[in-house]
């Protein structure tokens, strides 16, 4: 046999290649009559710690622990980031073993609600008598599909708008954020000029760095929007607005993008920057000079962002009463204040910013308090971004090519269409 | 971290464009160089020195950057020396994540998997080229096609096997899976067959069983690939992340790639210093291996260049 030629081993080896793959793929459908793997007493939490927070996760399971001595919870590393998370879930549904309380995004939950995997947590939150009416609406109902909630908000964030101080006086502004993005523009002459060359007033995130998560704010502003229900609305001529605006600045050399702002403006080579309410920390330890945060141009027309807590459909009840207990307590007025004030996030409880803790935190921080003072201006966001199958890289993408000076209205028009497609294809079966 | 695998070359080549040197090389390979301009010769040279660039400014800059102190890391002008130099980042990495841990779980599992692959590599390469028995070359075959099959197919079915062994988050679990080896079975036998018959025929004439055949006359002549071998089996299963990220729940399993991402911010703004200290301590050892392996490698490429 080894003389065989070339053409025939790979002829061979092609044939066995596929026939060792479908034996592969038969494996592991066995056993999904009880996915229920681990005891109903240890709840798992898979979690990718956002904004590094495994000490404070650790600190808040020990407190649950103390309060429920039947009950152990075990802290999976699930990824290092939510797309790592949600492939280590998809994996687990495939093969069972399911955790009881798993991390999912605001682009990542859906997917898994709309193929059932995820469980609706209203009857269960009725049964354990929680008051859902204490969570901040617009971040509760983020996670509405069906007439039902698949997950309560845990690690929330809102985009913030960040400015040097030092540059706003030497352009002679008040110490503010801009009112809307028209006054933005108007200010962007003496911005740019005050800050030199080489640097740039305004520094966004590109498109594969959620851009398209900032610029919903700017569509909004416009009276524009990326969808409606599930109708998309790029060429919606007040969304095109929106976009030629963007290209316009961009053209003026008012606004540069980058993959990762923050580290420019830390630097003290951009102006202003639309950034995460998780880099307030960063930021703060990062900048030399002061900064100010002001809420995003525009009226109650910030979108909602970060990630929830979820609970697997195809787990025994009993785990899910559990598993909901322990949600409940992680996102609880007390817990969600110790976890914000570690890591930056919003507190996801109408309450919360009664406790005294936060109150005296928030009187230190003023930067934080503008955060939450923005929660009651947010607005959720559209699903062509986070309910459609890669929404957010499909808008992103578009935004870098209208950044780089296309034809505003043929990008969106030709947007509409791949949306429109997606959702035909991939979730008006399914609804 | 990948890095570490750059070729051999790539140290020792080091361009030197001195005259001198040049000259001697020229000497030396006086055929193919007579024929090549000066020109041309520089031009070798920049490549060369582009390259030795490429590979080396991003590993300074990890290194660098390992050292200096938060608010000296983004700024402008880079800064290209540490200034004041601070060794807080290397505390920082031991005492923020249980570094020791995830390294003792790197060492198992690089260990294990690296001694399992070598020997099941060999083995098999032996069998398949040197035994005759039936069906050999049906298993050969097989065992390409095992190597045509990417891993990130076969991930989701091995993790459904897997976790109803009840295996996750154990050593068998991450281990056994990934300890199929076709690329080494492949490599192995092509090199084995290169070797010339009548040394294996004459030392069968003298009586040696199979495996004394493989022990003292097959893998003595076959030092240097089985050394390439091994190399890049010990960078890949270090390196390794997928598998062990999806198996692992915590410190108790998991490797230092999996360990270092929690170095970094999920949503917000990272500290490199840390992240950069951690990959240079991961770093290390893989470097010292493949230093002390180099050497290896190149005595046994020299001792046989000369013989035949």
């Amino acid at each position: 046999m080894n003389q065989l030629t070339r053409r025939g081993l790979l002829g061979l080896a092609g044939t066995a290649g596929i026939a060792g793959l479908s034996a592969c793929a038969g494996t592991g459908t066995s056993g999904s009559s009880d996915k229920a793997g681990g005891a109903s007493n240890t709840i798992e939490f898979w979690s990718n710690h956002p904004g590094s927070s495994k000490p404070v996760e650790q600190q808040i399971i020990a407190a649950f622990q103390k309060e429920n001595p039947g009950l152990t919870v075990k802290l999976v590393d699930a990824g290092k980031n939510y797309e790592e998370v949600a492939q280590k879930f998809n994996a687990s549904l495939a093969g069972g073993q399911l955790p009881d309380v798993v991390v999912v995004s605001d682009v990542t939950w859906f997917n898994f609600a709309l193929n059932k995997q995820l469980s609706k947590l209203d009857d269960l939150l009725g049964t354990a008598k929680v008051d859902t009416g204490d969570y901040v609406d617009a971040l509760y109902n983020d996670y509405t599909y069906a007439g039902g909630h698949f997950a309560l908000p845990y690690a929330r964030s809102t985009p913030l708008f960040y400015y040097n101080k030092e540059l706003w006086a030497k352009a002679g502004l008040e110490d503010r954020g801009p009112k809307d993005w028209a006054e933005f523009k108007e200010w962007s002459t003496a911005l740019k000029a005050a800050v030199g060359s080489g640097k740039f007033a305004m520094e966004l995130a590109d498109g594969s760095n959620y851009l398209d998560w900032y610029f919903q704010n700017l569509a909004w502003d416009f009276g524009g929007a990326y969808s409606k229900e599930w109708q998309p609305t790029f060429s919606d001529p007040n969304t095109i607005k929106a976009g030629q605006f963007l290209q316009d600045l961009t053209k003026a050399g008012v606004i540069k993008y980058n993959a990762t702002p923050e580290a420019d403006f830390s630097a003290g080579l951009a102006g202003c920057i639309l950034q995460s309410t998780g880099s307030l920390g960063g930021i703060t330890k990062d900048a030399k000079f002061e900064f100010g945060t002001a809420f995003l141009p525009g009226t109650d027309n910030c979108p909602t962002g970060g990630a929830g807590v979820g609970v697997p459909a195809n787990i025994s009840d009993a785990r899910k009463a559990n598993a909901v207990k322990f949600a409940e307590f992680l996102t609880n007025p007390q817990n969600t204040v110790t976890f914000t004030q570690a890591t930056g996030y919003m507190p996801v409880r109408k309450s919360a910013v009664e406790l005294p803790e936060e109150k005296t935190f928030l009187e230190k921080n003023p930067n934080s308090k503008t955060a939450i003072d923005q929660l009651a201006h947010t607005r959720s966001q559209d699903n062509a971004r986070v309910l459609l199958p890669g929404g957010g890289a499909r808008i992103g993408k578009a935004l870098d090519q209208i950044a780089q000076g296309q034809d505003v209205a043929t990008v969106f028009k030709a947007l509409d269409a791949e949306s429109q497609q997606v959702f035909e294809s991939q979730i008006k079966p399914k609804l | 971290m990948s890095t570490t695998a750059t070729p051999v070359g790539s140290v020792d080549e080091a361009p030197e464009p001195s005259r001198r040197r040049g000259r001697r090389r020229l000497a030396h390979g006086a055929e193919a160089a007579s024929h090549r301009s000066p020109a041309m010769t520089v031009a070798g040279y920049v490549g060369m020195l582009l390259v030795v660039l490429v590979v080396a400014v991003p590993l300074f800059w990890i290194v660098v950057t390992s050292l200096k102190h938060r608010q000296d890391i983004y700024v402008q002008p880079a800064q290209w020396l540490p200034d004041p130099a601070t060794t807080n980042n290397y505390h920082d990495v031991t005492t923020r994540i249980p570094f020791l841990r995830y390294l003792r779980n790197s060492v198992i599992i690089t260990v294990v998997l690296s001694l399992t692959k070598i020997v099941l590599g060999v083995l098999s390469a032996y069998a398949l080229s040197l035994l005759r028995f039936p069906g050999r070359g049906v298993v050969f075959v097989v065992v390409i096609a095992a190597l045509m099959v990417p891993n990130q197919i076969t991930v989701i079915s091995n993790y459904a096997l897997v976790a109803q062994l009840g295996w996750r988050n154990t050593f068998q679990g991450i281990i056994i899976p990934l300890a199929g080896v076709a690329f080494g079975t492949f490599l192995m036998r092509n090199q084995f067959l290169s070797l010339p018959t009548e040394i294996i025929e004459a030392a069968r004439l003298d009586g040696a069983g199979p495996l004394k055949l493989l022990w003292r006359v097959v893998l003595p002549m076959s030092w240097p690939t089985l050394v390439a071998f091994s190399l890049i089996t010990v960078v890949n299963e270090w390196n390794e992340y997928l598998w062990p990220f999806l198996m692992s729940d915590d410190e108790r399993t998991a490797p230092l790639p999996v360990g270092l991402t929690l170095l970094q911010n999920n949503d917000g703004v990272t500290n490199w210093g840390p992240v950069m200290a951690g990959t240079v301590l991961a770093m290390l050892p893989v470097l010292v291996l493949f230093l002390v392996l180099q050497r290896q490698m190149i005595k046994g490429l020299t001792a046989g260049a000369v013989k035949s």
